[in-house]
């Protein structure tokens, strides 16, 4: 009912290796996409800068990371560091002069060629020791952002990014911005999308699942690995640069510290290993939902329905949420695009109770 | 596929408590974004900090408010994280609060450039950036107590004061962060002119190990050592310091060190520290009495009636009596409702405003945000924070030197 | 020659104070196969465990003996309801997991009990020990000798009947099965064990800094010395304890002054880097054979 197969026969390879074979799917998408385009006018600005634009740059961020973590099948737990070297990047290339647009790709080049030393520890180790070597890496890179003041910007170490166009339209608006991290993060999910069907793709999700049987049918573990970390970083230093001018417009250490690696870490897995709409799931649950519980419980304290310490009150978020990351390992280790594609697949054969895939 | 329809359900609940969570009010007091970190890097102060600040504005409620207008604080956790401070700033906004305090560095640092686009006021009372002081370039943000920076030349002058700069050995040991480096500049300054040594050392954060950078110190043989950390890394310096032979004299520390630090070290051990203070600590004055009186005795206070009157519930309380004569202020020159600029407004007329004597005389102008940057040193004795100084403000040109620098270097935006 | 000296001990004193945040990792990760990521709030739980009893008029004995057996069965229960159902999951989903725990013990632990820093006074005194013009700290001094001792408890623990059998469980589950071990059980002590080893990390250490929510900060000195010795090695939480804390404190302490920054975190990164990358197994630990 809700998705029509009856009738949907593909005749050419085209069609039936489309994204989309389902028409419902197809009108998902573009439901979802002319809203995301139309948000500007419709949201309040609270809703769009507060809630929409973060939950999309950090979607770019976990789509970036689920490349490598959920594709490649090698963990990093200091991404942030890699997003900090794209943001700082392209703010002190546009503070030189470069044209934004190539600030961009150069915040991107940087992280990827600095990243990509990250994954020289991946080609010597793999699993909990990689977590701990990429772990050391964002401490190392956290201090030479911290102690070098020609990095972090003086004394007070906020660096404010300069007002830039991209395009020739200037980023002083909030919808400008909001375009720019769209575009952005629509260009990494259709990216993500595709790469699954190239053979580097395949290559990657061969390394993976073994990276000796991948090298013995002819997949150079080395060379892929490397790439995997090159086009992840370079897609994280971007989305780095975008979350800085975009979003923060004013760097510090801060936003890029430890915690970050491990809530984009939890993004990724709590949406689910290697799936887009994982990412977005992802991103909007660990960031949105510690916000969503602060002003729920806040609300619910004001409205008198239960009356307890401040410091308890603030700290409720924290264990809810914590039980929640719990909770979706527990009961559904494959994150929210698995329980999405349960009620994909309810409806699928719906008003039928099993489906046969 | 019962749990589909039990999942949509609960959604269901959940979205229908969010509204019930957003309710209107009625009429509109004046309100307050006290958006905090209750639960990361700030919680050694925010619980009390928060306690005094709440307390302070449901006694001016029960007193009948400012000319009939009342007021509200929208408290938030922000956990020291720049989004969740971004989204509870922007929604407070929405609901129409006209001042903010963060008390966290990321957080503020990120909403500057908002807070002066918005035109709404946000003060960093003891913390935050020191050049935001300069009233022309951070027209909206308010330090109004004293920066960094004048802590540090105050803790300077008592040393001046009481023995002498000339000649002497002074080390900073700081938490290695941008909060811990603050001070150096200004005491370097200070070294040239007053001829004595200076040297900073730097010990890891989060400071709860420190041995190896006091071994250092002590072979430096310090007359005087200033400490300058936050929260678990307090204490510990303070131990460190006196294992290593620097009588407790003299040792002075920046404004955080507080009761809880006391307990963690020992009171016996404490006696004689000194360190900086904004804001006196103790119950004896008026307005902490009206507070006990009208707030905490009538079951309205916002805490556990034991912190109040401790330094940092002490400190909440002055900032909302700045704040609230800043509105007092804003609404007699300009009158109802009360906005960002108008606030802004009050705050630029406080005058030797001394919050009836719990905190020396403020005067912020266009100019000065800092207002005045005065404070004392206090010593403990064994009981209690006894002041050993008077108010006062020092050195203020050199301080005035690296505000100006700051706001330039602001300018061209860092 | 005298400061160098002063560094290595009190560096090496230091070190071993890690080595009781690190044995309690090492215990779990030796039987289960998990890296408990929540290990340094499972110390801060254990700290705020033996305050809250030593506040409510305990001895600081009988506190500690109640709050090692209250710790124990948090253990036990952690690895009944939240680990066991985990088994068969890829690693990262189980450090995901114990991250998770962590963000759940830092909210229950300063929550329910209250975030400003509690003390903890174990009654040792202030004076350091000197010799020649060498300071020694004392509240180190004892840490460390507890630390010996539990380590010391541990290589024992190992040699009895029920440690054999542990043991056995670390060689390999199914023929441990196989031969009549509960292997449920046998990880479930271990984790009651690393609860025990908490407790002594937390009262140490927050008799030194204060019970708060920065003592799950433990746990990044508790990685590089796992790191460092080997993973599942106990004399490794010894030697790289002690190693961990000598470098972390004599190169800083030459260092520093010349960058102008605190460098221990450098070098304890460092550590953690050029031990995966020259020796991924530490210096103790059992090299994994892989095979296709």
């Amino acid at each position: 009912m809700f998705y029509r197969l009856a009738g949907v026969h593909h005749t050419r390879y085209e069609t039936a290796r489309a994204l989309w074979p389902v028409p419902a799917d197809r009108w998902q998408v573009a439901i979802v996409a002319l809203l995301a385009l139309a948000a500007p006018f419709f949201l309040s600005s609270l809703y769009l800068g507060s809630y929409l634009l973060p939950w999309l740059i950090w979607s770019a961020a976990a789509l970036s990371l689920t490349l490598l973590m959920g594709l490649a099948g090698q963990l990093h737990f200091g991404f942030a560091a890699v997003m900090a070297i794209g943001a700082y990047s392209s703010i002190h290339l546009a503070r030189f002069g470069v044209p934004f647009e190539l600030a961009l790709i150069g915040a991107g080049l940087t992280a990827a060629v600095i990243g990509s030393l990250f994954g020289a520890a991946a080609l010597r180790v793999k699993g909990l020791y990689l977590v701990m070597a990429t772990l050391a890496m964002q401490y190392l890179v956290d201090w030479v952002i911290i102690n070098v003041p020609a990095i972090s910007g003086g004394a007070q170490a906020t660096l404010r990014t300069p007002s830039v166009s991209f395009l020739f339209i200037p980023l002083d608006t909030l919808s400008a911005r909001y375009y720019l991290a769209l575009g952005w993060v629509a260009l990494v999910a259709i990216f993500f999308l595709n790469v699954k069907r190239t053979s580097f793709g395949r290559a990657l999700v061969a390394i993976r699942d073994k990276d000796f049987a991948a090298a013995v049918i002819g997949v150079d573990p080395f060379r892929y690995k490397l790439m995997a970390f090159f086009t992840s970083s370079f897609m994280g230093g971007v989305t780095g640069a975008v979350l800085a001018f975009c979003y923060y417009r004013a760097v510090t250490p801060e936003q890029f510290s430890f915690n970050v690696s491990i809530q984009l870490v939890a993004m990724v897995l709590v949406g689910g290993l290697g799936s887009v709409i994982g990412g977005f799931l992802g991103a909007g649950f660990v960031l949105l939902v510690p916000i969503i519980l602060t002003n729920l419980v806040a609300g619910m304290a004001a409205a008198g329905w239960f009356t307890v310490s401040s410091n308890l009150l603030a700290h409720v978020p924290l264990m809810i949420y914590g039980a929640l990351i719990i909770g979706f390992l527990l009961f559904e280790p494959l994150g929210l695009a698995k329980i999405y594609d349960n009620i994909r697949k309810y409806f699928l054969v719906w008003p039928f109770r099993h489906s046969r895939s | 596929m019962k749990w589909i329809r039990r999942s949509v359900l609960a959604t269901a609940l959940i979205a229908g408590m969010a509204a019930t969570g957003a309710a209107t009010a009625q009429e509109q007091p004046i309100k307050f974004g006290l958006l905090q970190d209750f639960t990361a890097v700030y919680t050694f102060v925010t619980g009390e900090y928060n306690q005094g600040q709440r307390d302070y504005l449901t006694l001016i409620n029960e007193e009948g408010g400012i000319d009939g207008h009342k007021f509200e604080a929208i408290v938030r956790d922000t956990g020291n994280q720049p989004q969740r401070g971004i989204e509870a700033y922007n929604r407070a906004k929405e609901e129409g609060a006209i001042l903010f305090d963060f008390l966290s560095t990321p957080v503020s640092r990120a909403l500057v450039d908002s807070v002066l686009q918005d035109a709404v006021v946000m003060i960093t009372p003891v913390h935050g950036r020191g050049d935001a002081s300069d009233g022309e370039t951070f027209p909206y943000v308010f330090p109004m107590m004293a920066t960094y920076w004048s802590q540090a030349t105050v803790l300077a002058k008592y040393i001046e004061d009481n023995g002498g700069l000339e000649g002497k050995k002074i080390a900073l040991v700081h938490i290695d962060s941008p909060f811990g480096r603050e001070p150096i500049p200004v005491l370097q300054d200070l070294a040239a002119e007053k001829k004595f040594e200076f040297q900073a050392f730097a010990y890891p954060s989060p400071g709860n190990e420190q041995s190896a950078t006091w071994t250092e110190v002590r072979r430096y043989r310090p007359d005087h050592v200033l400490i300058w950390g936050a929260g678990g890394g307090q204490p510990v310096s303070v131990r460190e310091a006196i294992r290593n032979g620097i009588p407790a004299e003299n040792i002075l520390s920046v404004v955080w060190l507080a009761e809880t630090d006391v307990a963690n070290v020992g009171s016996d051990t404490m006696k004689g520290v000194k360190r900086f203070e904004a804001v006196s600590t103790g119950t004896d004055s008026p307005i902490l009495q009206r507070i006990k009186e009208k707030v905490v005795d009538k079951g309205l206070g916002a805490g556990d009636a034991k912190n109040v009157g401790t330094s940092y519930y002490n400190i909440g309380v002055a900032t909302m009596a700045v704040a609230v004569e800043a509105a007092r202020l804003g609404l007699e020159a300009e009158g109802a409702p009360l906005t960002g600029a108008k606030l802004k407004a009050g705050f630029e007329k406080v005058t030797n405003f001394d919050a009836e004597g719990l905190m020396p005389p403020v005067t912020i102008t266009a100019q000065d945000h800092q207002g005045g940057g005065a404070g004392r040193v206090s010593q403990w004795n064994g009981e209690a924070w006894e002041p050993v100084s008077e108010w006062g403000a020092a050195y203020q040109d050199i301080v005035t030197k690296e505000i100006q620098q700051g706001a330039a270097a602001f300018k061209q935006g860092n | 020659m005298a400061y160098f000296a002063e560094l290595v001990v009190n560096g090496a004193l230091t070190g071993l104070m890690y080595s009781l945040a690190a044995l309690g990792f090492v215990l779990i990760y030796k039987s289960a196969g998990v890296p408990n990521l929540a290990q340094g709030a499972v110390v801060m739980i254990a700290g705020y465990v033996v305050w809250l009893l030593f506040s409510l008029g305990l001895s600081l004995f009988l506190a500690v003996i109640l709050g090692a057996a209250i710790m124990f069965a948090l253990g036990l229960l952690t690895e009944r309801f939240l680990l066991r159902r985990m088994v068969g999951q890829p690693v990262i989903m189980i450090v995901m997991l114990t991250l998770g725990l962590e963000i759940l013990l830092r909210g229950i632990g300063p929550g329910f009990l209250g975030a400003a820093p509690k003390s903890l006074d174990l009654g040792i005194g202030l004076a350091p020990i000197i010799i020649g013009d060498v300071f020694i700290n004392r509240a180190y001094l004892v840490g460390g000798v507890v630390a010996v001792v539990m380590i010391a408890a541990a290589l024992l623990f190992f040699r009895t009947r029920l440690g054999t059998k542990l043991r056995a469980v670390s060689d390999d589950h199914v023929s441990s099965w196989a031969v009549g071990i509960s292997v449920e059980k046998a990880i479930g002590i271990s984790w009651g064990l690393a609860g025990i080893s908490a407790v002594a990390a937390g009262v140490l250490w927050g008799s030194v800094q204060g019970v708060d929510w920065t003592l799950s900060t433990l746990l990044f000195p508790a990685v590089a010395v796992v790191i460092l010795g080997g993973i599942d090695s106990i004399w490794g939480v010894l030697i790289g304890g002690l190693l961990v804390g000598i470098l972390g404190s004599v190169i800083p302490g030459y260092l520093d002054a010349v960058v102008g920054g605190g460098t221990r975190d450098v070098v304890t990164s460092l550590i953690i880097l050029l031990t995966i990358m020259i020796r991924p197994y530490g210096i103790f630990g059992r090299e994994d054979i892989e095979r296709i």
